[in-house]
Order: C-alpha cells, then structure tokens, then sequence
C-alpha cells in the first residue's frame, strides 16, 4: 500500500482519537487505584473492619506468604488444570456432536428436545449424582466442568451452523458441492466469529464448573481454598483466592481473545 | 442437440396440508445461443423450471433433458446466477470467483487464469484482491457471473440476477452481462418479473399462466442483433409488445 500524504484535519482526527482512547486506559487505571486505597485507608484506620473486609495490603501479604510456601501455585495449578481440561474435553466434544447434528437434519429434531431440557437444568443439581458415579475427587469436578459447558458449546455453534445463508448453500449445491465440502468451505468460515465467541463463553464457564465442582468434593483447589477460608472466616484467604482467581480468569480470556485476532487475520477480515 | 428438451412435463409439490400442480404440460426447446425469458405472475412456477433443469428437483411426470442428458446436480452443464450475488463475504474477490472451480475440483493452474482472463476482459482485475463488502451492488453481481463463467457451463440460468439493485444499475448491468453472454456464446434462459427487461435482452419470451404454470404464449422477437438491450427498450417494437405481454399477465391475475 501507497503512503499518502492526509489534510491537517486527518492528523487532527488521529490526534484526538489516541487521546481519546489513552484517555479511557487512565481513567480505567485510575478507577482501579481510587478502589485499592480508598478500600486500604478505610480498613487501616478501621472506619471498615479489616477482619470482614481484609485489606489490599493484607491480600498481598497472605499472596506473598501463599507463593513462598508454594500453596499458591499448588491449589492455582490444580483449578487450572481442571478448568482447562472440563474448557478443552467440553469445547471438543461439543463442537463435535454440534457436527453431527448438523449433518443429519433427523438426529436435530430427535436430540431437540433433550437439549432444551438439559440446557434449562442446573448442572450444580447433578453434583450428587455425579459424586456418586466419579467418586469424591477431581474426576468430579472435571465432569461437573465438563456439564455446565458443552450443552451450551452444543446449542451455540449448532445454531450458528445452520444459520448460514440458505442462498449460499443454495448457490453451493448448484455448483455441485458435497455436504463435507459445504461444511468446510461455507459453514465454517462463516461460523468463526461465532465459534471464537463461544470459546470466549466457554473459559468463563469452565471456571464456574472448576470452581463449583470444587465447593462439592475439593481437598485442594482455589474452590476449595475460598470454602475453607470461609468455614474458618478467614477472610484473608477468601479474598486473596478471590483475586488470584481474576487474575486467572484473565490471562485465559486474554488468550482467547489472541487467538480470535490471529483467526480474523488468517481469514482476511 | 438442442440445449435443452422438456418434454410433457408435469411438477406436484407434495406437503402435509395438500398437493399443488406447480407445472402442467410444458413443452419447450431451447437451442444453443437463444436467450429465453420466462415471464408470468408470481408463483406461477418460473423458479422452478430452472430448478428442474439443474435438477434440484425431479418433474413428476415428463422428461427435462439438459444437453440429450437427464440433469443432476453433480454433474450439469449449467451455471447458476441467483437474485442476489451470494459473495462469500470472508473471500476476495479472486477467491470467490474460483469458488466454483475450487467445488468442483477443477482448480487447475489453466482454468484460473482463463477466469483471470475473464476478469480482465470485463474489467474486473482491479478489484481481484478487495473483499466484496467494497465492491457496489452492479460490480458484485459482474463478479457473481465470472464466478459462474469460470467453469464454462453451457447454460446460464439467471434467475432475477437485476432485481436487488437500482434502477440505473439495472440498466446497466442489463447491457453488459447481454454483452458478456453474447461475446462468451452462451445459451441463457432468464426468469423475470420484468416485462420491459425479458423484451430487452432475449430472442424468446414464454409467458406462462396462473398456477398451475402452463405456457400461455411465446413471442419470438427479431430485433437487429447489433442494438444493445438499452436501445431495443427504445423502439417502437419493444413498446408493442410489452402491451402485449402485460395484457396477458393481466388476464392470468384477474384468474387467481
């Protein structure tokens, strides 16, 4: 592409749209650091109690504390790895049963109405079933995860597949397409948007299913630390796991949210 | 051989409520190089003559022979132009015009660049690496009908492809895809709601009747083959028969 030369006006524009959006990045920074000491100040001097509310400065103490003795990494790492296997077995299988709906128009409109009750019923409500048939461990919760996630990953990308233009199909069969044909060269790229959108969802959800898998059975876990710290009301331990729980979250959506620009780049738009 | 053979056909949808006759007793011979139109009030089952000779549908009774064949969808000698352009809208403009090609896996090297040359010829190469969404509603439609060159069918079937756009496009669009169907030799059948339209472009029009869909009459016109669609409107002729054409469309709604 050429470099053309722009009006004065253009740079002009440029010039306030970037201060318009350093703008934004402060003002959410600054919203950020007014909550931590306003939330710090008011609990130091007591106008809170620290013992209910615990304390900026107390979170980072019991993290630090946390992280020598290695517990940090220890129940971090096990939330991660059930919430990234229930995200990766729900995603996978989801997306495949979400396949082979759309392929056969009569398993659709059999598996209909099983989806719509299985969608509406809350998965939490399974947990003693569930304990009882994967035992009283993480088998547990990854199924619990592994619930709460793939009916939804079912019904949203089986109905972005079939809200593909008919016309385009249309236009597809007079060319003599084959439904695997279709399915890649059509469905597909037209459902990406949607796809990466659900897997956007599925990271939320599968923290939720990690973490509520946890309250039931846990003995390690961020679940399990934020249930115990609230038996023995340490709320220090509830607010710490709280934050490093965000952080989490955050990091996984952050990469999700990398992989959708690397998609629309390999997809032109 | 003519292009295309129907043969007493006869069509009946079948749903749960009742059976429609969609088409009854067609006879029609379309030979290589005609543009045909068919006109007719809606419903009348324009569609789906084109639809049959795809052979998206099979006829209940009679025969649809495309090139002395039987029509299936694997394997036909048609090229298909919709109502709207139906451009992927993730591609470029080149890779939608091999999407055809790509289909029906004949993606060679020579067939790409024969579309290529296509492009050229009518003045698309500037645009073979923009995505559809910049293009305008007459360039998309041109692009629509390289699209479905490419794979050099022996029958274009254009089913209202001027009839999403504008009128100045309309006209336009209407000049230059004659023009491209004429230099390419292609035989075409085109449906329209547009008398004025069918009367511009073909060498047959077939009017059919109400539903169930019979032909009701066929006019064959003789303009001089150098007259572009635009100026044929003009000619006294074209007015004529456009009288004529809408008198019976009338009388086949006054029946529904």
């Amino acid at each position: 592409m050429k470099r053309k030369k722009f009006s004065a006006a253009h740079y002009d524009y440029l010039r306030k749209y970037s201060l318009r959006k350093i703008s934004i990045l402060l003002t959410q920074i600054l919203v950020l650091a007014i909550f931590i000491t306003l939330w710090e100040l008011l609990s130091r001097y007591e106008i809170i109690s620290s013992f209910f509310f615990s304390s900026p400065s107390k979170i980072i103490k019991t993290a630090s504390e946390m992280f020598k003795s290695g517990e940090l990494v220890y129940h971090s790492s096990i939330t991660l790895k059930e919430t990234f296997i229930g995200f990766a077995i729900a995603t996978g299988i989801g997306f495949a049963v979400a396949f082979v709906l759309w392929c056969s128009t009569f398993l659709r409109s059999v598996s209909e109405p099983y989806l719509v009750v299985l969608n509406s019923l809350p998965k939490i409500a399974l947990g003693p079933i569930i304990i009882i048939w994967f035992g009283a461990g993480q088998k547990a919760i990854i199924v619990m995860c592994i619930l709460i996630v793939i009916i939804v990953t079912i019904l949203n990308i089986l109905n972005s597949f079939t809200s593909c233009d008919k016309q385009l199909i249309a236009l597809a069969k007079s060319l003599g397409a084959n439904k695997l044909q279709i399915f890649a060269k059509l469905i597909l790229p037209n459902s990406l948007k949607d796809i990466v959108s659900t897997l956007k969802i599925n990271v939320g959800l599968s923290w939720i299913g990690a973490i509520m898998g946890e309250y039931l059975v846990s003995r390690a876990g961020l679940g399990y630390l934020l249930i115990y710290g609230g038996q023995v009301f340490n709320l220090n331990l509830v607010m710490t796991s709280t934050v490093i729980l965000c952080v989490l979250a955050s990091i996984m959506y952050l990469l999700v949210a990398m992989f959708e620009k690397l998609m629309n780049k390999f997809y032109g738009k | 051989m003519s292009v295309v053979e129907i043969k007493n056909l006869n069509l009946i949808y079948q749903s749960t409520k009742s059976e429609t006759e969609a088409l009854t007793d067609i006879n029609l011979t379309i030979e290589k190089e005609e543009f045909v139109s068919i006109v007719g009030p809606s419903g009348c089952g324009k569609t789906t003559i084109l639809s049959l000779i795809t052979g998206l549908i099979k006829p209940t009774s009679g025969q649809v022979l495309v090139m002395g064949k039987t029509p299936n969808l694997k394997n036909n000698f048609c090229g298909y132009m919709f109502q709207r352009d139906n451009l992927l809208p993730w591609r470029t403009i080149e890779k939608n015009i091999y999407f055809g090609l790509e289909l029906k896996k004949l993606a060679s090297k020579e067939r790409k660049e024969k579309a290529l040359d296509l492009t050229n010829k009518y003045g698309l190469s500037e645009f073979l690496k923009k995505h559809p969404s910049e293009l305008s509603g007459g360039m998309r439609q041109r692009v629509a009908l390289i699209r479905t060159l490419a794979l050099q069918p022996e029958l274009l079937l254009l089913d209202e492809p001027f009839s999403a756009l504008d009128y100045q496009t309309r006209l336009e669009l209407c000049d230059d895809i004659f023009n491209i169907i004429k230099t390419e030799q292609k035989t075409a059948i085109l449906v329209t709601h547009d008398i004025q339209e069918a009367i511009s472009m073909s060498d047959r029009i077939i009017v059919l009747s109400a539903r169930p869909g019979k032909i009701k009459a066929i006019h064959t016109l003789d303009f001089s083959p150098d007259l572009t669609p635009f100026e044929r409107r003009k000619t006294e002729k074209a007015k004529q028969l456009f009288d004529v054409i809408w008198q019976e469309i009338q009388n086949e709604k006054k029946k529904i």
